[in-house]
């Protein structure tokens, strides 16, 4: 949970610096911006469209105070006709008389909790967060509301749907980088496809959670499924929709499945899509840089099987169905189990039946003779 | 063969004649293989249903870990029990005194079309077999191979790496479905197959025992109580044979 800086924090000899410092830059601010008042937009553009304008903090760090009209009226809340006080208040004393901010980022860190105001739901899911986690363990550059979605420039955050994941490069920038080479960034970033996942399909917005979990682990390869198992939409692509489910049934896939049902937050070594795959530098199998791409693959195995030779990886079926010419060992087993074996229990069986009967025929023709 | 005219004064311990069918070694043999065969198929199969109503059997991790240790314990009491059968047939076979008896013949075929007629009504009398009928030689034959394929694939699947240094790796899957699907397929035969003819039709309990009644050997062996009967008319008074 956050924990909000209390706003007297700043000693009565800061305080009255810093109602020096604002007296000193507007000397017509004591008048005009009594508490209680309740200015318009363009009030405020008055004072707060001179470029100029800015302040400093008690640590010393420039505040710029200058807010752009243009920019402002692009912005989403712009355009449908907020104005400045739907944010800040139709009282802005904070700003203009208590000032109490040591830095820009405590300024941040309170002014952010406005959009509760409007956005309830996703501020909530927020406070679940890792992210929320991270600045409750004292990171206070953890990011908030205005990291992602900007203050007064807020756009959509999905346009261009590549902007998702741009946003979130901001700070994770090595797994971006991977990303942007694997083979959802690239169609991302390069073409704007709309299929391919941006972080937040994975990871959630708001409420993003630690990856790194047992629990995380254990439905990741459902997340994959998400799309991979669309058989609609992985034709668009000529990939196989049945990679998940023929998963689910494969060793690995069988182990995974009783640990999500059943010891969900244990930890478990059973390799899950993003073991072999990569998680965020996935590329195409063909692709000679993918680690399933044949030449790569044992080294993969070897991941988790250090002792496997070269053969090793033909007992890979590679989330293809039994086929004569891929797993001839298999179609042979499987046609012999699906002809010869129930057969045999067939015939076995009647013939049980027909002694059954007999005997029980050969019993009443006794007692009755 | 136990005769039933015992020493005058001497009182008779049983009154009926017996058979002596198995030998101890033999009787050692099946309770080895079939105290193993449970408890492979009691840890085996919820593993292969570990997804379904297993969990059930294997609550914990920590469980699955001991379920496996049981399962590959007693394989290799049944593995060895195996390996001791075949090693005996084999020496028996060096010595040419390997008993032919259990092997199929033409013989087994005709009997088994006779007893078809017998069980669809076509005949009121039932074939007359020899020591071993074809049921009892085909239990013999079908868990033969059943094992066998499950010592063979239960190795491969414990020793994945050992096996795919010499065997190209597709054998591999190959070897989980037959594993998994012939421990079911021997499962069912038994219970079906086996436990019927034993239990069910009659108790047969000379593979405990050692030995079967004279109506026993009349009834399900005649041919062999024939032999035995010619056998032992011919032979000294004494005449204890086997």
């Amino acid at each position: 949970m956050l924990t909000e800086r209390p706003i007297a924090r700043l000693t009565p000899p800061a305080t009255l610096a810093l109602a020096m410092t604002l007296l000193l830059v507007n000397p017509a601010f004591a008048q005009d911006r009594a508490p209680g008042r309740n200015p318009s937009q363009e009030e405020c553009l008055n004072c707060h469209g001179d470029p100029q304008l800015a302040t400093t903090l008690e640590s010393g760090e420039a505040l710029p105070l200058y807010i752009s009209a243009e920019v402002f009226a692009d912005s989403i809340h712009g355009l449908v006709g907020l104005e400045c006080k739907a944010c800040h208040g139709e009282t802005p004393e904070v700003a203009h008389v208590a000032a109490p901010f040591v830095d820009r980022r405590q300024l941040s860190r309170h002014l952010y909790q406005t959009c509760s105001k409007c956005h309830a739901d996703n501020y909530e899911k927020t406070l679940d967060s890792m992210h929320a986690q991270a600045a409750a363990d004292g990171n206070l550059q953890a990011p908030i509301c205005t990291d992602c979605h900007g203050a007064h420039d807020t756009l959509q955050p999905d346009q261009p749907r590549a902007r998702i994941s741009q946003t979130c490069g901001q700070c994770h920038t090595s797994i971006f980088e991977e990303y942007r080479e694997s083979v959802h960034g690239d169609a991302l970033i390069q073409q704007d496809n709309p299929d391919v996942p941006v972080c937040t399909d994975c990871h959630g917005v708001h409420n993003i959670h630690d990856p790194r979990t047992a629990q995380f682990r254990v439905a990741s390869p459902e997340l994959c499924a998400g799309c991979h198992a669309d058989a609609q939409l992985m034709a668009k692509y000529g990939l196989s929709a049945d990679v998940y489910n023929l998963y689910s049934l494969s060793w690995h896939g069988v182990d995974l499945t009783v640990y999500r049902a059943n010891w969900p937050t244990i930890w478990h070594e059973r390799a899950v899509c993003t073991d072999c795959h990569g998680v965020h530098d996935i590329r195409r199998t063909a692709d000679s840089a993918s680690r399933v791409n044949p030449a790569n693959l044992l080294s993969t195995c070897q991941q988790c099987h250090p002792a496997a030779g070269p053969n090793w990886t033909g007992a890979w079926t590679g989330h293809n169905r039994i086929s004569i010419e891929r797993t001839p060992f298999l179609f042979y087993t499987e046609a012999f189990y699906k002809s010869f074996t129930p057969a045999v229990l067939w015939i076995s069986g009647a013939y049980v039946v027909l002694q059954i009967v007999r005997g029980l025929v050969g019993r009443v023709r006794r007692s009755l003779r | 063969m136990t005769d039933t005219q015992a020493p005058v004064g001497v009182e008779r311990p049983r009154l009926h004649k017996t058979f002596p069918r198995f030998t101890l070694g033999q009787r050692w043999e099946h309770a080895i293989l079939l105290l193993s065969f449970t408890v492979l198929l009691l840890t085996g199969l919820p593993q292969k249903y570990r997804a379904a109503w297993g969990h059930y059997v294997i609550p914990t991790p920590e469980a699955l870990t001991t379920v496996r240790t049981i399962h590959r314990v007693a394989a290799l009491v049944f593995a060895l029990e195996a390996i001791y059968h075949l090693g005996r047939g084999i020496a028996l076979l060096a010595r040419r005194r390997l008993p032919m008896a259990i092997f199929p013949t033409w013989q087994d075929v005709r009997d088994a079309g006779g007893m078809l007629r017998y069980l669809l009504f076509l005949t009121e009398r039932k074939p007359a077999f020899g020591r071993y009928n074809f049921e009892q030689k085909f239990t013999y034959w079908f868990l033969f191979f059943g094992f066998g394929i499950m010592i063979v694939t239960g190795f491969m699947l414990w020793f994945p790496v050992l096996f795919t240094g010499f065997l190209p790796g597709g054998i591999i899957p190959a070897a989980k479905l037959a594993h998994s699907t012939e421990a079911v397929a021997a499962g069912i035969f038994v219970v079906i197959w086996h436990f019927y003819h034993v239990h069910l039709e009659r108790l047969n309990l000379s593979i405990f025992t050692g030995w079967l009644s004279e109506s026993d050997m009349r009834e399900y062996h005649a041919l062999e109580h024939e032999r035995l009967a010619q056998e032992s008319s011919s032979s000294t008074p004494e005449g204890t044979s086997e």
